[in-house]
Parts: C-alpha cells; sequence; structure tokens
C-alpha cells in the first residue's frame, strides 16, 4: 500500500517513532500505521540500532490472567477505558497514553515493567475480540481482566484475595532488600 | 494559626493548584484530565483561564481543589496498609482509575 499524502506519511513516521521509543515490535507497527514493511525496518533500525525481534507475537490469553500480569494488565486496562470513555480518544492514542501512565506508575513505585506496549495493544486486541472482558471484584470494587464468558458474579480479584506466594520470587527480594539498605 | 494566616495559604494553594492543573492540561490534555480526575469541559474551562482570572479565582475563601477518594477502603490502600506498600498502590491505582471524574454540572 502506497501513502499518497506527505503529510499523512509524515505523521505516520512520527507516531512509529513514538511507538518503537515505547517498545513496539513490527507487527504492532505494521498493523498500525500504513507505512511499508521496509521503511519500518528501516525506521526500527535507526531508532533503535539493533533489528528488530523476529518471530510470532504471544497469542495466549491465559498470560493475562497469572497474578502478576493480571494485576498489571488490570491496571493498564483501566488507564486505557479511562481514555477511551472518559478521554474519548481512538484506540491507539488511548493505547499510546495509557501505556504512558502505566509507565510512569511504574517508575514511580519502583517496579519492573511487566507489560509491554506490545503486550498492551494484544491486550486490547483481545478485548476488541471478546476473548477477554473486565470483571468487577465484589470486594473492592474495582475492575479486572479476565477470560470473557467466565461467571463474575462471584469474582473476587487477586489483590483482595492473594495467593500466598504472591509477588514473593526472587527478584521482588532483591529489590525489597536494597529498598530497606537505601533506608 | 491567625485567620487571615489560614486566608493567605489557602490562596498561595489555589494559585499554585490552578497554576499547575493548566500547565498539566496544555501539555497533555488527556493524561491531565486523568491526574487530576476531571472531565473534558472542567479541562477546557482550566486550560482557557487568563493569568487575571486565575489570580482572581485562587483568592477566594474556600478551597477549589477536593478530596477526591471519599472512600475509606482506598484511603487505607493509598496511604499505604496491607501486605506490601506496591501492591497496595496498584491497587489502589486500578480502583481509583475506575471512579467519575468531576464534570460541570
Amino acid at each position: 500500500m502506497r501513502n499518497k499524502s506527505v503529510l499523512a506519511e509524515a505523521e505516520d513516521i512520527q507516531r512509529a517513532v513514538e511507538m518503537i521509543r515505547l517498545g513496539a515490535r513490527m507487527q504492532m507497527l505494521e498493523s498500525e500505521t500504513r507505512l511499508s514493511r521496509e521503511r519500518l525496518l528501516k525506521l526500527y533500525k535507526e531508532v533503535r540500532g539493533v533489528s528488530p525481534p523476529k518471530g510470532m507475537l504471544p497469542f495466549s490469553t491465559d498470560w493475562f490472567i497469572t497474578w502478576q500480569p493480571n494485576v498489571h494488565s488490570s491496571l493498564f486496562m483501566s488507564f486505557y477505558r479511562f481514555m477511551k470513555d472518559t478521554a474519548q480518544l481512538p484506540d491507539l492514542d488511548a493505547i499510546l497514553k495509557a501505556f504512558r501512565l502505566y509507565l510512569d506508575h511504574i517508575e514511580a513505585e519502583d517496579m519492573e515493567e511487566v507489560l509491554s506496549l506490545t503486550r498492551a495493544w494484544t491486550l486490547v486486541r483481545f478485548f476488541d475480540a471478546d476473548l477477554l472482558q473486565q470483571a468487577t471484584c465484589t470486594c473492592c470494587g474495582g475492575n479486572y481482566v479476565a477470560h470473557a464468558y467466565d461467571p463474575t458474579h462471584e469474582y473476587v480479584c487477586g489483590l483482595c484475595n492473594m495467593p500466598s506466594r504472591a509477588g514473593k520470587g526472587r527478584r521482588s527480594r532483591r529489590i525489597a532488600t536494597d529498598r530497606n539498605a537505601l533506608v | 494559626m491567625k485567620s487571615a494566616d489560614v486566608q493567605e495559604e489557602i490562596r498561595e494553594l489555589n494559585l499554585a493548584y490552578l497554576m499547575l492543573a493548566q500547565q498539566l492540561v496544555r501539555e497533555d490534555r488527556e493524561i491531565a484530565m486523568f491526574r487530576l480526575g476531571i472531565g473534558a469541559d472542567v479541562a477546557d474551562l482550566i486550560s482557557g483561564l487568563t493569568t487575571a482570572q486565575i489570580v482572581r479565582l485562587s483568592s477566594q475563601q474556600m478551597m477549589l481543589c477536593r478530596v477526591r477518594f471519599d472512600d475509606s477502603a482506598l484511603l487505607g490502600m493509598l496511604t499505604g496498609e496491607g501486605r506490601d506498600a506496591a501492591t497496595a498502590s496498584l491497587h489502589a491505582a486500578i480502583i481509583a482509575a475506575g471512579r467519575p471524574v468531576e464534570t460541570l454540572a
């Protein structure tokens, strides 16, 4: 597909650069811009200095249901819903702004980034395809990512009912000791 | 605290709030709407205020911003009760993001 308008192409390039900086993979760039694959590859190499990762995107919805990814994707999804419903942004802008807010939150709390931009984009596509839905926790009232068509009337989220070893991996312990050392 | 001091403090806080809010909205309208908890109409109103209007508005006797999270469970999480601070803040953010925003009636 060739671009007719130079202006539209310039906009697409700017968009693509922003997405590449935030960590988008080729599949996302190809589907969200009208630039050719060759141009995107060149752009990617220029921005990042390396070739884009190859291979397929993760395609399972189960990842979003496991404890830590679920918390992070639920956070992203609530930002995304705000951007869609309250701020009434189009899909891609809503994803990018919600992801910025997510990164700010992660940075402020000194946590590691669990959700990448491409994952976040996949998450929204899963929602659009009715593979996932938002379930309201009966305990705290927040909205969480859940499988579509799962019963939700007695749903309790992973934060109200934390599994006993959740968030206690080797990595988080190291972060905790680092924090204590600073105090 | 003397009443003249209170008025002065409120005026200063109002001024700081309005100036920050306007700066945020002008930088990135949608992200500012989220951070400030305001709707599109309030955001447009704030971004359109002139300096004179901001000064006049902030010298009111009352606070212009109000407590946004009037919910004890949420306040507990925001102040860091729970198993650890990081998950409590995530939990609070998820719940807070779903709250309705301030709009003009």
